[in-house]
């Protein structure tokens, strides 16, 4: 069982109608969908990402399935997948593979293998987009 | 007046157990059943689970030809009357070796094998004592030729496994298999902890009261102020992970105990784990720990973290039987040394306790109350009439 909670705040309400206003005067840029899951996002990209299976217990092996959308012509590089418990400074004990698939990637050899809060770490050429993750 | 009343009345009409337990702490303690746990046969064995298997399995765990001296056999080590350990701080098969030797019950649950971990499957993991010097001095030749030469024991093999294997290595883990498929039917049966657990899952007050009032403070501790379930977690309480826990790894004659840092080298260097030709797993998931697992600096002293069932019944303890007594090893987690711990994660988790005399004696009580109170042993098995004695 675990509660999450995306690194990025949410941009306030104002500045989401600026952006939308602004959005009506420039052309529409080719469509980028994210299926649903977990949205990460930050000024050059956004992400959504989920586990299987989609509750994340201590102990057993899950996978991490995600998308990306990139912004303003950002070339994503290289992809690296980690997470860590931040109050214990340490990571897994596992190093995760990452594959492409038909919607995205798949990323499998996850394992955390305590409880508490754990950061899912997405870095994507050079961005750092993260999610908290509380496992009990 | 009324309300007052009836709060009195709430007080005394409820189990007293509801009242003391927090929903995280009733969480937590929840986690750790329901018991027997689920398992499913190991997908890269094709002898687990197998009648024929796990009777000629049990034969092997009781034959003293697997070593050539013919005086150690794995129950020498695994005395099923020493809740299938040998009672002695480290284990003393030929020669004395390094480590403490673990039970073999429960080991069905683990995802690693061996106290750093070097083994990836339970097959893998009883080849082994097998070869090791100091253990049963055994030989791939010497065990494929006692299979060889001795009808019943090919018998069983080909009764098993279609036929007797072609090359020495394919015949030691034809018997490695058997003696996986054996080991994984030796599991602890129900303890008075489950039975709480269960009573307090269905809100049973009555059934609660049955649990020692001491065991009940101890395992408030061990899910509350000691963070014990952060590592002994789950229903066998074990993460099956390995942690640095301030016990010296220096061993007789001068060297040092590596732990899990040896025991990922071991591992990434066998022809007998699970990434090589010997795993029967078609659709490959078995070995994804394997194909994932990350060598890491933090791994050097690290050991696995013991299941806790039956842990009275299994003294000494720790990874070099260093520790005598259940009340050794609270008083090590309360007054630990934390100049001892290499990686600072640890330092981060585990801080010494601070116990009182009474918080360690519940905490003892606690652990005391994981001991089963019936064994569920399976009955002994009939001999293959097909396969002479």
């Amino acid at each position: 069982m675990e509660k999450r909670r995306g690194a990025f705040r949410r941009p306030a309400a104002g500045l989401i109608g600026a952006l939308a206003g602004l959005a009506c005067l420039t052309p529409a840029a080719p469509a980028c969908e994210l299926p649903a899951g977990r949205r990460l996002e930050s000024g050059r990209l956004a992400l959504s990402y989920r586990t299987v299976p989609a509750s994340i217990v201590v102990g057993e092996p899950f996978e991490v399935l995600f998308a990306l959308c990139p912004k303003d012509g950002f070339k994503p590089g290289r992809i690296k997948l980690d997470a860590t418990m931040p109050e214990h400074r340490h990571g897994m004990n596992y190093l995760p593979s990452l594959a492409p698939t038909a919607a995205g990637y798949r990323s499998e050899g996850w394992i955390f293998h305590m409880p508490g809060r754990w950061e899912i770490v997405f870095e994507v050429g050079g961005e750092r987009l993260a999610d908290s993750v509380s496992i009990e | 007046m009324t309300r007052g009343l009836l709060g009195l009345l709430l007080l005394f009409v409820f189990p007293v157990f509801s009242q003391e337990f927090s929903n995280a702490e009733k969480n937590a303690v929840l986690r750790h059943g329901p018991w027997p746990a689920p398992w499913s046969p190991d997908h890269s064995n094709r002898a687990s689970g197998n009648p024929g298997a796990i009777e000629l399995g049990e034969r092997l765990f009781f034959e003293p030809r697997l070593s050539p001296s013919g005086k150690v056999l794995c129950a020498t080590c695994h005395a099923p009357f020493r809740g299938w350990q040998d009672a002695r701080p480290r284990a003393f098969g030929l020669a004395e070796a390094d480590r403490n030797t673990p039970s073999v019950l429960n080991v069905r649950y683990a995802r690693w094998f061996g106290w750093d971990g070097a083994g990836d499957s339970l097959w893998a993991q009883s080849i082994r004592p097998i070869l090791e010097p100091r253990e049963m001095g055994g030989s791939l030749a010497a065990v494929a030729a006692l299979v060889r030469t001795d009808p019943g024991l090919s018998c069983r093999v080909a009764r098993v496994f279609g036929a007797v294997p072609q090359t020495e290595e394919g015949i030691v883990v034809a018997l490695a298999k058997a003696l996986a498929a054996f080991q994984e039917t030796l599991v602890t049966g129900r303890t008075p902890f489950d039975d709480f657990r269960d009573a307090l899952a269905r809100g049973d007050g009555q059934a609660m009261k049955a649990y020692p009032e001491a065991a009940l403070r101890g395992l408030r501790i061990f899910v509350g102020k000691g963070n014990c379930s952060a590592c002994h977690a789950g229903p066998a309480f074990s993460n099956g992970e390995f942690h640095d826990t301030g016990v010296p790894f220096f061993v007789s004659g001068g060297g040092v105990d590596a732990g899990r840092h040896g025991g990922i080298k071991k591992l990434l260097a066998s022809e007998f784990s699970l990434l090589g030709r010997f795993n029967e797993d078609r659709d490959g998931k078995s070995a994804l720990k394997t194909r994932h697992v990350s060598l890491e600096h933090r791994n050097f002293g690290e050991f696995k973290v013991p299941s806790l069932r039956n842990v009275a019944l299994t003294a000494p303890y720790m990874h070099n039987g260093s520790l005598a007594t259940l009340a050794d090893v609270v008083r090590h987690y309360s007054e630990l040394s934390v100049d001892r711990l290499h990686a600072d994660g640890e330092k981060l988790l585990l801080k010494p306790l601070r116990l009182t005399a009474q918080e360690s004696a519940d905490l003892v009580a606690f652990l005391e109350s994981l001991t089963e109170s019936k064994s569920v042993l399976p009955p002994p098995r009939a001999p293959d009439p097909a396969c002479a004695k």
